[in-house]
């Protein structure tokens, strides 16, 4: 015997919702279907069976139309002038809880409490005179401002840091100011210079310009040479002979 | 000589090339052998890098590591001590000879060397010295 497709899709527990998604079919056109304002298609009607493991025959392909729904009883009318009807009181204010008790100091700020009066010789007694209570009563936030109390009253007392003198070594490995100027003094004074390069060869005459990586003399016939750095090893004042070397 | 200062005597005399150019060609990281050449401080660390240099410029790699022992600021405190205390410092140059003096002054590329007798001052670059005393204590 077929049944309407809402009490098949009711017996087997799905929704509309459900159904529409497993079968593919749009929820608008599933619910023309169960209200009986359509007929439905054969195809239609495969994919519904199919959905809800029926078979085709078990679905009335048009549902029977739905009983209207109950209506609400008519509001009655309110006559002119009359009071409106009292709402129903709302409930009495709760009394306010009183606030949590709070919480005791930990062992911990305890324990870092006395270990700071130690410093002033106040063992737990006098700590407690001072406090007010005995230690086991102080709350964690009375707890912590008595340990900041000491915390300051150390630093107060610690004698204040001496400024050390740290002075740092000159060390010129950063610039080149001292070769520089031995040589513009030399360039001033027109003095001969002897060069020693790494080849071996030596040259001689007066510095005539440099820079940090080439010195340029003028060799006594006029010549003038550009030595690099790199390849010098050592100069001196023209005439003097390497004395101190082994 | 420092790792530095070898390496710079090194690409003088190997056609001066640009730096950018022999990273590329030994295949180190761009920058390497700028930083290696411009520290004062030891530098060279990774025996890999100093072996790939060192055959790029043909040379033993106990060479290279010979020279990173003796790294600037280890002469420089040679040369401020010996200074500051006038004493004699002695030097081994790379050209096989010795110099014996006391140190009048110093800087980043040379130091000027008393070699006494009446000599004139002597300015020895610093690229020059080999060994000295302290060198090799760390």
């Amino acid at each position: 015997m077929p049944e309407d497709l809402r009490k098949v899709r009711n017996r087997k527990g799905m929704s509309v919702n459900q159904l529409a998604s497993k079968s593919g079919i749009s929820i608008a056109t599933l619910i023309q279907y169960e209200k009986g304002e359509q007929r439905i298609s054969p195809v239609d009607l495969r994919r519904l069976a199919k959905a809800l493991y029926v078979n085709e025959w078990d679905i009335n392909p048009r549902s029977s139309p739905l009983p209207p729904p109950p209506s609400r009883p008519p509001r009655e009318e309110r006559p002119a002038g009359a009071p409106r009807p009292s709402r129903p009181q709302k409930k009495p204010p709760q009394e306010k809880k009183p606030p949590p008790k709070p919480p005791p100091a930990r062992d911990t700020q305890i324990a870092h409490l006395l270990t700071l009066v130690a410093h002033f010789g106040i063992d737990q007694a006098a700590l407690e005179a001072e406090v007010g209570k005995p230690l086991g009563e102080l709350t964690r936030k009375e707890a912590r401002f008595w340990n900041g109390h000491f915390m300051r009253r150390i630093a107060e007392e610690r004698p204040p840091k001496q400024a050390i003198d740290r002075r740092r070594a000159y060390l010129p490995e950063g610039v080149d100011g001292f070769e520089l100027a031995y040589l513009q003094e030399q360039q001033e004074a027109g003095a001969a210079l002897h060069f020693t390069l790494f080849d071996g060869r030596t040259f001689e005459g007066a510095v005539v310009g440099f820079s940090p990586y080439q010195i340029t003399i003028r060799e006594a016939g006029g010549d003038e040479i550009t030595l690099n750095k790199l390849a010098i090893v050592y100069y001196r004042k023209a005439g003097g002979v390497a004395g101190g070397v082994e | 000589m420092s790792l530095g200062d070898e390496l710079r005597y090194l690409r003088a005399f190997h056609d001066n090339g640009n730096l950018q150019q022999i990273e590329g060609e030994i295949g180190l990281k761009p920058g390497t052998l700028l930083c290696m050449e411009q520290r004062y401080r030891r530098v060279g660390e990774d025996d890999e890098v100093l072996a790939k240099i060192a055959a790029y410029y043909d040379v033993p790699l106990e060479t290279l590591q010979y020279h990173r022992e003796r790294y600037r600021k280890a002469l420089s405190a040679y040369l401020h001590q010996a200074m500051e205390s006038e004493t004699t410092a002695r030097f081994e140059l790379r050209t096989g000879e010795s110099l014996v003096g006391k140190v009048r002054w110093w800087d980043l590329g040379a130091f000027g060397l008393e070699l006494g007798g009446g000599e004139p001052l002597t300015v020895v670059q610093r690229h020059a010295v080999l060994d000295w005393p302290t060198a090799n204590v760390r």
